[in-house]
């Protein structure tokens, strides 16, 4: 009998519990006419089921510019970003859906790429953080194919974009830290493995278009070594990327 | 006539005379029609506001899953290929994509005539590779079990680059890929792939542009 009714009240916390998880989603309340539900998040699922205006609309969570919610009868489907924008909180308030992204106050930058390094093939990706509008620190991790060796190139800089209200183009310079480690192919070896580098860049980038941004950039790396010799390399890079 | 200037002279200085005396006075007290006091409350409410927390919409943008499938290695067979990879969707549409996966070589026709001829040492033949790509949800739609059941699913081309290593050489390597994803859940999904891994190699005598073609079978989450 105890232990049925340890079972009983166990039961019941953890329906508790399950009920405070559940009311951890976003509640809206409908403000246009009806609501429309997707059945998948993309624009040609067909509408599957409407919620009515003044009902509650239980959002679950989201994904790209869709939103699966739950309407007051339990059925689940998908809203479009624009139409679950205009629905009201409890309070009255307009809900609180996130904007979509905006070029101009991007904060984050994360993007890949195809280029040229010391005239071999490159493969580039990067991520990027805006200090100020035309103020960014980047990290970038490279692999450039050669013949004779293989690189990997991590490199770590600043970059100043000179007109940062210039959308589709405007120009960049830069400059940083690098390292570059080289993984002999074919022999003699290097007489070096690794090399700390420094650079200058000169590059532009713009808009693409949603969330898509371009990036173009050209290096010029000057190689520290033990050698006693003046040595330096060229890079240049095209990126896409998406910005947060 | 002078009588009536001297008086008018007199009664503008008393005048002055009088706003001069009346300028540091106080204003007359408006007059208040009193409340009726309140009694002290013996309860004093203590009201604390509430927090009101509007709850935060988790995004699940991310895929994250793993593969296997078989991988045509140009000149050297066809092999289990295994690997994982992970996808950020930008759009509905859009997705950012990468794989990193491994099979082993066998051997050449070459290799199996003449025993004693070997064209790529043993450690040579691991087949490593990693891809960068950008792909497309061409062909959304809704695939049907039976009567009462649909899944959503997306048909989809892929194309990118990364890098093959194979007889122990990184390699440049361009990536074309067509591929299925299938939702069995929203957040659970199923995928068929057809990759082209491209590179340029000479192992075989001559350079040439070989082309590695997988076919894979994963399961990826959303999260």
């Amino acid at each position: 009998m105890r232990r049925l009714l340890a079972l009983v009240l166990l039961l019941q916390t953890l329906q508790v519990g399950l009920a405070g998880a559940a009311e951890k989603n976003l509640v809206l309340v409908v403000a246009d006419p009806y609501l429309e539900m997707h059945s998948g998040p993309g624009r040609g699922f067909p509408v599957v089921y409407v919620i009515g205006r003044d009902e509650l609309v239980t959002v679950i969570y989201s994904r790209t510019d869709w939103f699966k919610v739950r309407a007051p009868t339990g059925q689940e489907g998908w809203v479009r970003r624009a139409d679950l924008a205009r629905t009201l909180l409890a309070t009255g308030e307009p809900a609180p859906i996130p904007p979509y992204p905006d070029f101009s106050t991007r904060r984050w930058e994360v993007g890949a790429g195809y280029g040229v390094y010391n005239h071999e093939n490159l493969v580039t990706a990067y991520g990027d953080f805006s200090l100020t509008p035309s103020l960014d620190i980047e990290l970038v991790v490279q692999q450039a194919f050669g013949t004779l060796d293989n690189r990997y190139i991590a490199s770590f800089g600043m970059r100043h974009t000179f007109i940062p209200e210039w959308k589709w183009f405007s120009p960049t310079a830069g400059l940083g830290a690098a390292y570059q480690y080289i993984e002999d192919v074919v022999p003699p070896a290097p007489l070096q493995k690794s090399n700390e580098m420094a650079y200058v860049s000169l590059g532009a980038r713009g808009f693409i278009t949603r969330r898509f941004m371009w990036r173009a950039d050209w290096r010029h790396y000057v190689v520290f070594n033990d050698l006693n010799v003046y040595e330096d390399l060229e890079e240049w890079k095209l990126d896409l990327a998406v910005f947060f | 006539m002078e009588i009536r200037l001297s008086s008018v002279l007199l009664a503008a200085a008393l005048l002055a005379g009088c706003s001069w005396f009346h300028r540091g006075a106080k204003p007359a007290p408006e007059i208040v029609a009193e409340e009726p006091q309140a009694e002290p409350s013996i309860v004093e409410p203590q009201v604390t506001r509430r927090e009101v927390k509007t709850p935060k919409i988790k995004s699940k943008d991310f895929e994250l899953g793993a593969y296997f499938g078989a991988l045509s290695i140009q000149d050297f067979g066809t092999n289990a290929v295994y690997g994982v990879s992970g996808a950020y969707h930008v759009s509905e549409d859009i997705f950012l994509q990468g794989y990193v996966g491994r099979s082993k070589a066998g051997t050449t026709s070459l290799e199996d005539v003449f025993p004693d001829i070997t064209v790529v040492s043993e450690s040579g033949r691991r087949f490593t590779y990693y891809d960068l790509d950008v792909g497309y949800n061409v062909l959304p739609g809704e695939i049907f079990l039976g009567r009462g059941r649909a899944f959503n699913s997306a048909l989809y081309v892929t194309v990118g680059m990364g890098d093959v290593k194979f007889a122990d050489k990184d390699q440049f390597a361009l990536n074309f890929g067509v591929g299925e994803r299938l939702l069995i859940t929203d957040w659970l999904a199923l995928h068929l792939d057809v990759r082209d891994h491209i590179f340029e190699t000479d192992l075989t005598g001559r350079t040439k542009n070989v082309d590695n073609i997988e076919a894979t079978i994963g399961l990826t989450v959303f999260y």
